[in-house]
């Protein structure tokens, strides 16, 4: 159970945006769309950072950002490893093998001991979404972990997340409901004002339905 | 060949605008010398003129490895602190406002008048570039990363080695570049304040007793040794230099 009360998403210096109160039960996965500038990657922060606002029941969180964070220094299977590394666990061949397996969903097994600087971004966004796997967190936060992907890329991530991520809490911020609609049935719409919702993902069929749901008038 | 030619065509059109002028003006050697002039006095003053390049190369050089050591290791203690950053911010920027003229006084009257004092003038204009660089390195990752990391319930001291350190390196090396640059500037300063040797010495003794040609020999070395450590320093940075595309 995530439970947001009275977050205020307004930056300093900035127009006031909105504040807002959510709660999503454990295992719910759900898209939240939104405009630029809307608050939404302040929204996932405050979850992150433990903001006062924010009840969580779990401290596990995962997070898989557009830009993947991974050391290019490293190997993809360091990459994959790095929580347990900087946690200061020691890597046992169970760990590593469960960091094989997961590379092998991701299709990338054959790639586990390459430099992860010569990945394309297609296969860095598969080793991130390997890390967010392995560390098996009940919370998982994708702030538009698609974008600057090509499309057919797109479409093989949200396959994968659909397969990998049963079981677990999911909140998926993006532009563009086609990320989700293959994978997820809910979205909410945080607007400059306030968060609506829920609304079943295949009602922004059309582009206009979608507009208008973004400018809150659905 | 064409880039050798590129490399020294600027060199070339300069040498031959000066040899110009000199020609054309009549210029007496005591304001201006020829360029043949000056390579004759180079090379019959060689030994002497190497002795002094010698002295201000060792300023130079010790004083890249002491500042960059410095500051690299200041950045390393205050970047992990942002409070820390702030508290110790200006006491860095006025170590670098301060012309170096102005402490070379007294840095010559608490060191003395031999090798400590262009090592102290040298590392201080050295530290600040290497400080500032390698603190941008500490505060350019990107908020994202920052949550990832995180996410991943780092110990602070595996954080600081494992990514935030590598990913300042860089950073760090770009500033060791620029303080290359400008390392000559500390050494050739404190031996115009007060030494016995260096390449700024032998300028300031030529100048006394109007040796112009001696002078623009030692300029020139001096020039030739500025290009030399630079591009030392810029092909060692480069080697260490693996991380460059960091953000990906």
């Amino acid at each position: 159970m995530l439970t947001i009360s009275n977050l205020d998403l307004s930056y300093p210096g900035y127009d006031p945006l909105a504040t807002l109160s959510w709660q999503i039960s454990s295992g719910d996965q759900v898209a939240l769309l939104g405009r630029s500038g809307t608050g939404k990657s302040t929204l996932l922060a405050a979850i992150i950072e433990g903001a006062p606002e924010v009840t969580k029941q779990s401290e596990r969180i995962a997070y898989l950002s557009q830009q993947p964070a991974l050391l290019p220094w490293a190997t993809v299977i360091d990459n994959v490893l790095l929580g347990f590394k900087l946690r200061g666990t020691k890597h046992s061949s169970d760990l590593t093998q469960r960091a094989v397996d997961l590379l092998d969903q991701v299709d990338l097994g054959a790639l586990a001991y390459r430099k992860t600087s010569l990945l394309s971004g297609g296969q860095k966004a598969r080793v991130a979404l390997a890390r967010v796997l392995i560390e098996d967190s009940d919370l998982v936060l994708l702030d538009e972990p698609f974008s600057g992907l090509d499309r057919s890329t797109r479409i093989q991530m949200a396959g994968l997340c659909q397969k990998l991520l049963v079981g677990k809490t999911v909140i998926l911020v993006t532009h563009d409901p086609r990320d989700a609609q293959d994978w997820l049935d809910t979205a909410m719409v945080l607007t400059k004002d306030t968060i609506k919702g829920p609304y079943r993902l295949n009602e922004f069929g059309s582009d206009r339905a979608l507009i208008q749901a973004l400018d809150g008038d659905l | 060949m064409n880039r050798l030619l590129q490399a020294t065509f600027p060199f070339i059109g300069l040498i031959s605008l000066w040899w110009l002028i000199v020609f054309i003006f009549d210029v007496p050697h005591f304001i201006l010398p020829s360029p043949e002039r000056v390579v004759w006095v180079l090379v019959e003053r060689f030994p002497l003129i190497m002795s002094h390049a010698i002295t201000t190369a060792l300023e130079i050089i010790c004083g890249l490895i002491l500042g960059a050591s410095l500051g690299f290791g200041v950045a390393c203690l205050i970047g992990d602190s942002k409070k820390l950053t702030q508290l110790t911010m200006p006491a860095l920027v006025i170590s670098q406002a301060l012309p170096v003229f102005a402490i070379a006084p007294i840095l010559m009257l608490w060191l003395g008048y031999g090798f400590a004092s262009k090592l102290a003038m040298t590392t201080l204009i050295v530290f600040f570039p290497v400080t500032a660089s390698t603190l941008a390195g500490f505060r350019a990752i990107p908020k994202s990363w920052e949550l990832t990391f995180q996410t991943l319930r780092p110990k602070r001291a595996q954080l600081f080695w494992l990514i935030r350190l590598p990913l300042a390196i860089p950073y760090a090396l770009s500033g060791v570049k620029v303080a290359a640059s400008v390392a000559p500037i500390g050494a050739v300063v404190g031996e115009w304040v007060g030494s016995s040797s260096g390449l700024g010495y032998l300028m300031l003794h030529a100048n006394g007793r109007g040796q112009t040609d001696l002078m623009f020999a030692a300029l020139l070395v001096l020039c030739v040794e500025a290009l030399v450590i630079w591009s030392l320093v810029n092909r060692l940075a480069n080697r260490f230099d693996q991380n460059s595309q960091v953000i990906s």
